[in-house]
């Protein structure tokens, strides 16, 4: 589709007065514009990328034992200080947060796609199909996730025993997390399902999946990357949640949850231990709520800051000709 | 007030005379009650400041009606806002509005509460939403009296509700006191509204499109009641419409807005009959007849209305006029009296100055047909024309198509308590090259056929052929496809009818990609399409939020046109577009069917629009057919007692001939299909009926008359050589009966 555009475009500009913008190079533009946005995407990238290489910042690993610094402050062999147990607390955040935003970006990924197939499917078939997967969802909606994340990850039986903790709880939080949305995206597709220019598409025998692809989808899009940030956060805040009363991620696996409830007992003699993976925590659930903002006004077509957007276009033209 | 004065330097001591000299009692009661002069209104928005209204000025006297006319942004709703002080305090309103010379403007809220709903009361347009759904009727009414007349004893109160209730005309007031809103029907809900407006009997009206969403039988109904309120109370009113029919009849003075600015001001006569403003001109050519055969083109008025951010330099109109020279972008003409030549300076109803345009050739202008300067096309001709009715092939054929929709009761099992006979054994062909429209008020189920032939599904009970494809026989996909592309369809709304994410491109590729056509003949037919339907091909890069309502349409219309359809299916394919836009896609579509050889299925409920376009119209009335036949035939010489109340509902843009012309006005509103009455549908309604001697009411009320032509009209048009098929046919037992006396409205 893009490419067919793509193609007219090229035609059209030698003679065409006004200059066609890419549909994903507005997107960007208007992401960008958003300034808070754009510090939170900034300060997620570095955390990302201090997960993944923040191991070279010290030449400790999070199961080696220094019997010389145990339970010590910030200090040039240990930049953030040891634990009660001697480990070093930056190899235990970088671990820590690599395991958090991994659970993230899995639940929150996996959780759209589901909601997002099975939402349109309950809106596009209708009738009694719409009914049973009605009555699954309420059903899953009302049982208590926190029992069954106590349940799967300590009392569960010897198969589950032997995976890691963090995919364990990822799995369950994967379970319990697609429901909302799937209702949302249901209601949506519903309206949509009604607009004029589905109608067109039906009656112009367009095939089903076609429409819900073409129409459908790319509609409810600006939802589902939304829902999509915002369930990695929610997943984030699950974990550290359910890691802190002791039921989700279980030593010697690490995350922030498992680093922050171990703390809490000692604030006041090992400061350094509770509040760093706070900080760590904090920094990653705020840059993607600054995020969110940004991406609404980028995705929806009907956002204000198409107004706005094209004055400072205007603007940022007159600029570059002065 | 005084911190106003202060503000205005020096004119607040020329102000203030004034305004000494007529507390003095300098101020005549036989003055205008309410004179606005040099109101401007302006808008911050996110673009820059919106300059809404220019300058408008007008004096109302008591038991006048001033007639706004105007396209939408023009500035006329602001107008009316701004002098019941509803405008939000972020406007920045100027000028002044005197009521009996007292200065409205500056006014605090609370001392503007005094005013309004007692001095000056409002009917606004959508009657849906402005009653409060939690309160009775009752209470509303008696609400609107209990703040001005604090006095009032409750027993008082309710008398006055049930007499204004009365009034208005709505039957059993008493009871219908305790009703809540939603007992009652559009129409009932606008006469409450006018109701509680003329209960304190305001000196001002101010209607702001108080007909536009109801059917026509209700705004003949509720017209009606406005000029009884207005006979009653003795109020001057200000009646604002886009439809130049609907205050032909009402008003006494005409003000044509454009741009934020009145372009053309005078009496009645004077701008219906003596236009002197091209924009005036353009607004009367583009509006189609209902009362005559008119076989030329509408004159369309190309562009839009200029943007109001921009300051306007020359006239506002010059971009659209075809008129315009350099001279009339110097600098924007002033409202200036003309001289009607000939015919004497009607003064009878103008307020102030006689007939004003601001035109700088308005002293040219006279006599001068519209369609001549404003370039309107030539009739098409279709190569189908000079073909016989019965020799061309028919297109579409539905026999006896029903839709009925269960209606259930209950919770967990659910009773069927009776069925809705949405479409109720529907018949009729569509041959190639002609229009066949279909009309009726709201809820007779033209929409719904529209939707039963383009599902075209094989479990419809009766038949539909299209293209010689039957329903019954399309069970596999490729019939189904190969029927798909012999019709499309236009939707009413053109924002709704394109994906907001799509690309113009995009838009009219999708029907195409769909039949499997390779890249390059996609674009080549794109380019052709776009020139089709007189957009510019280099548009197709742009999203439809781009374009205007009109232009929307005719990318909906190019996107029905793509595959090559036989058949086009038109929803109310102008109702959403203004007057001077509607036009040019109405030319569009008659030169597209007489080009292409196309034929349309059409709903509308713009009777003016049917007649214009349309070959042949069926009248729909609670699922029925009661009257087809050629649209002239039909409309010139209407059988059906329906037809003929439905077609005396349209108000024509003729003063003269709308004060003086008989008007059926029928009583109560369409009721549900539900309990529809087991003889002829519309006996509860009939006019005919009504005055029917008792003996022959009994066979409506048993029978159900069956849709035929009149046996001697059929026998008569075959001996004209004319073949049966096509006459008149109508499903009444007594046509031409005398109407009911209570029905018939003429205004002296």
């Amino acid at each position: 589709m893009t490419n067919l555009t793509d193609t007219v475009v090229e035609i059209d500009e030698a003679k065409a007065a006004d200059v066609v913008i890419g549909k994903g190079r507005i997107i960007f533009r208007r992401f960008m514009r958003n300034k808070t946005a754009v510090t939170g995407l900034a300060v997620f990238l570095a955390l990302f990328a201090f997960s993944l290489f923040g191991g070279f910042l010290t030449s400790w690993d999070k199961d080696t034992i220094d019997p010389l610094n145990i339970g010590m402050g910030p200090s040039p062999e240990h930049l953030l200080g040891t634990s009660q147990a001697g480990i070093d607390l930056l190899a235990l955040v970088v671990e820590g947060t690599r395991v958090s935003i991994l659970i993230g970006l899995i639940v929150g990924g996996l959780s759209v796609l589901i909601s997002a197939i099975y939402g349109c499917t309950m809106a596009f078939f209708g009738g009694k199909v719409d009914s049973v997967m009605l009555f699954i969802l309420e059903a899953l909606i009302m049982m208590p996730a926190i029992l069954v994340v106590a349940v799967a990850t300590s009392g569960g039986g010897q198969s589950l025993k032997e995976l890691p903790s963090w995919l364990l709880l990822t799995a369950v939080l994967l379970f319990f997390s697609w429901m909302g949305t799937a209702r949302l995206v249901r209601s949506l597709a519903m309206s949509l399902m009604q607009r004029d220019y589905v109608k067109a598409a039906k009656y112009m025998g367009v095939p089903s999946m076609t429409i819900v692809r073409r129409h459908l989808v790319p509609n409810i899009g600006s939802l589902l990357v939304l829902d999509f940030t915002r369930g990695i956060t929610g997943a984030i805040l699950a974990e550290v949640a359910f890691s802190y009363i002791g039921i989700g991620i279980k030593l010697p696996d690490v995350s922030l949850g498992v680093l922050i409830g171990g703390a809490t007992g000692q604030v006041s003699s090992f400061p350094w231990m509770f509040w760093v993976p706070l900080t760590v925590m904090f920094l990653l659930t705020g840059s993607l709520a600054m995020m969110n903002d940004g991406l609404r006004d980028a995705f929806d077509p009907s956002s204000t800051s198409i107004g706005r957007a094209r004055t400072t276009k205007t603007l940022n033209a007159k600029k570059k000709n002065k | 007030m005084s911190e106003l004065s202060t503000q205005t330097g020096p004119t607040a001591v020329e102000r203030q005379t004034v305004e000494r000299l007529r507390d003095a009692g300098m101020y005549a009661p036989g003055d205008a009650v309410l004179s606005v002069r040099d109101l401007n209104v302006r808008f911050n928005s996110e673009n820059g400041v919106v300059h809404a209204v220019r300058g408008v000025d007008f004096d109302l006297k008591a038991g006048k009606t001033l007639g706004i006319v105007g396209e939408s942004g023009s500035g006329k709703s602001v107008t009316s806002m701004a002098i019941m002080g509803l405008l939000p305090e972020t406007a920045d309103i100027t000028g002044s509005v005197r009521f009996k010379g007292q200065e409205l403007l500056g006014l605090s809220d609370k001392a503007m509460c005094k005013h309004r709903g007692s001095d000056i009361a409002m009917v606004f347009q959508d009657p849906l939403s402005s009653l409060t759904p939690v309160y009775t009727v009752g209470h509303q009414i008696i609400e609107a009296l209990t703040v001005h007349n604090p006095g009032m004893s409750s027993r008082a109160k309710e008398a006055r509700a049930i007499e204004l209730l009365q009034m208005v005309g709505i039957p059993s007031p008493q009871a219908r006191l305790k009703s809540f809103p939603h007992e009652f029907s559009g129409g009932m809900r606008q006469r409450v509204m006018i109701a509680i407006a003329i209960a304190n009997d305001p000196r001002v009206l101010i209607a702001d499109e108080p007909t536009t969403a109801l059917d026509v039988t209700i705004q003949a109904q509720v017209l009606e009641v406005l000029h009884a309120a207005q006979e009653e109370t003795g109020a001057a009113v200000v009646m604002i419409t886009h439809d130049l029919g609907v205050v032909a009849g009402m008003a006494d003075d005409i003000m044509v807005m454009y741009a934020g600015k009145p372009v053309e001001t005078g009496a009645v006569e004077d701008i219906y009959y003596r236009p002197r403003m091209p924009y005036t001109m353009g607004l009367l050519g583009a509006v189609p007849r209902v009362d005559s055969a008119q076989k030329s083109s509408l004159v369309p008025i190309e562009g839009t209305p200029p943007n109001l951010i921009k300051p306007v330099t020359g006239c506002s109109f010059a971009d659209r006029c075809p008129l315009v020279t350099d001279e009339c972008r110097a600098a924007e003409p002033e409202l200036l009296s003309v001289v009607d030549g000939g015919a004497p300076a009607s003064t009878a109803g103008s307020g102030d100055g006689g007939h004003r345009a601001a035109c700088i050739k308005s002293g040219a202008l006279l006599d001068v047909d519209a369609h001549s300067i404003f370039h309107a096309p030539p009739v098409p001709v279709s190569k189908f024309d000079g073909v016989p009715r019965d020799e061309r092939s028919a297109v579409l054929e539905l026999k006896d198509v029903k839709k009925h929709f269960p209606l259930l009761k209950g919770s967990l099992f659910k009773r069927r308590i009776g069925t809705v006979k949405a479409v109720d054994g529907l018949s009729f062909d569509i041959r190639e090259g002609e229009c066949l429209s279909i009309v009726g008020e709201s809820g007779c189920g033209k929409t719904t056929t529209l939707l039963e032939i383009m599902e075209f599904h094989p479990e419809q009970v009766g038949e539909v052929v299209i293209g010689g494809v039957s329903n019954k026989a399309a069970t596999d996909g490729k019939t189904k496809q190969a029927m798909r592309k012999e019709m499309q369809m236009v939707f009413q709304d053109p924002t709704g009818a394109l994906d907001p994410r799509f690309t113009v491109y995009e838009v009219l590729a999708e029907p195409l990609e769909n039949l499997g056509y390779p890249k390059d003949a996609i674009r080549k037919r794109i380019m052709e399409l776009m020139k089709l339907v007189g957009l510019q091909p280099d548009h197709v890069n742009r999203f439809p939020n781009q374009f205007s309502g009109g232009q929307r349409q005719r990318i909906g219309i190019a996107r029905a046109l793509a595959v090559n359809p036989k058949l086009v299916v038109l929803d109310e394919p102008v109702s959403a577009l203004d007057v001077s836009v509607q036009a040019g896609v109405i030319n569009l579509l008659d030169q597209l069917r007489a080009e292409l050889g196309l034929s349309y299925l059409m709903v509308a409920h713009d009777l003016s629009v049917v007649r214009h376009i349309s070959n042949r119209v069926a009248v729909m009335y609670l699922g029925k057919i009661v009257e087809m036949g050629d649209v002239d035939q039909v409309f010139d010489n209407p059988r059906h007692p329906y037809t003929r109340a439905l077609l005396s509902a349209i108000p024509v843009p003729d003063p003269e001939l709308e004060r003086t012309r008989e008007r059926i006005i029928l009583q109560g509103d369409l009721p549900t299909p539900l309990d529809a009455p087991k003889g002829c549908n519309f006996a509860t309604r009939c006019p005919v009926f009504a005055a029917l001697p008792k003996a022959k009411q009994e066979k409506c009320l048993t029978l159900e008359p069956p849709l035929a032509a009149e046996a001697s009209a059929a026998e008569g048009a075959t001996a004209g050589g004319r073949v049966p098929e096509e006459a008149q046919q109508f499903a009444c037992f007594f046509p031409d009966g005398e109407i009911d006396a209570d029905m018939l409205v003429v205004h002296a």
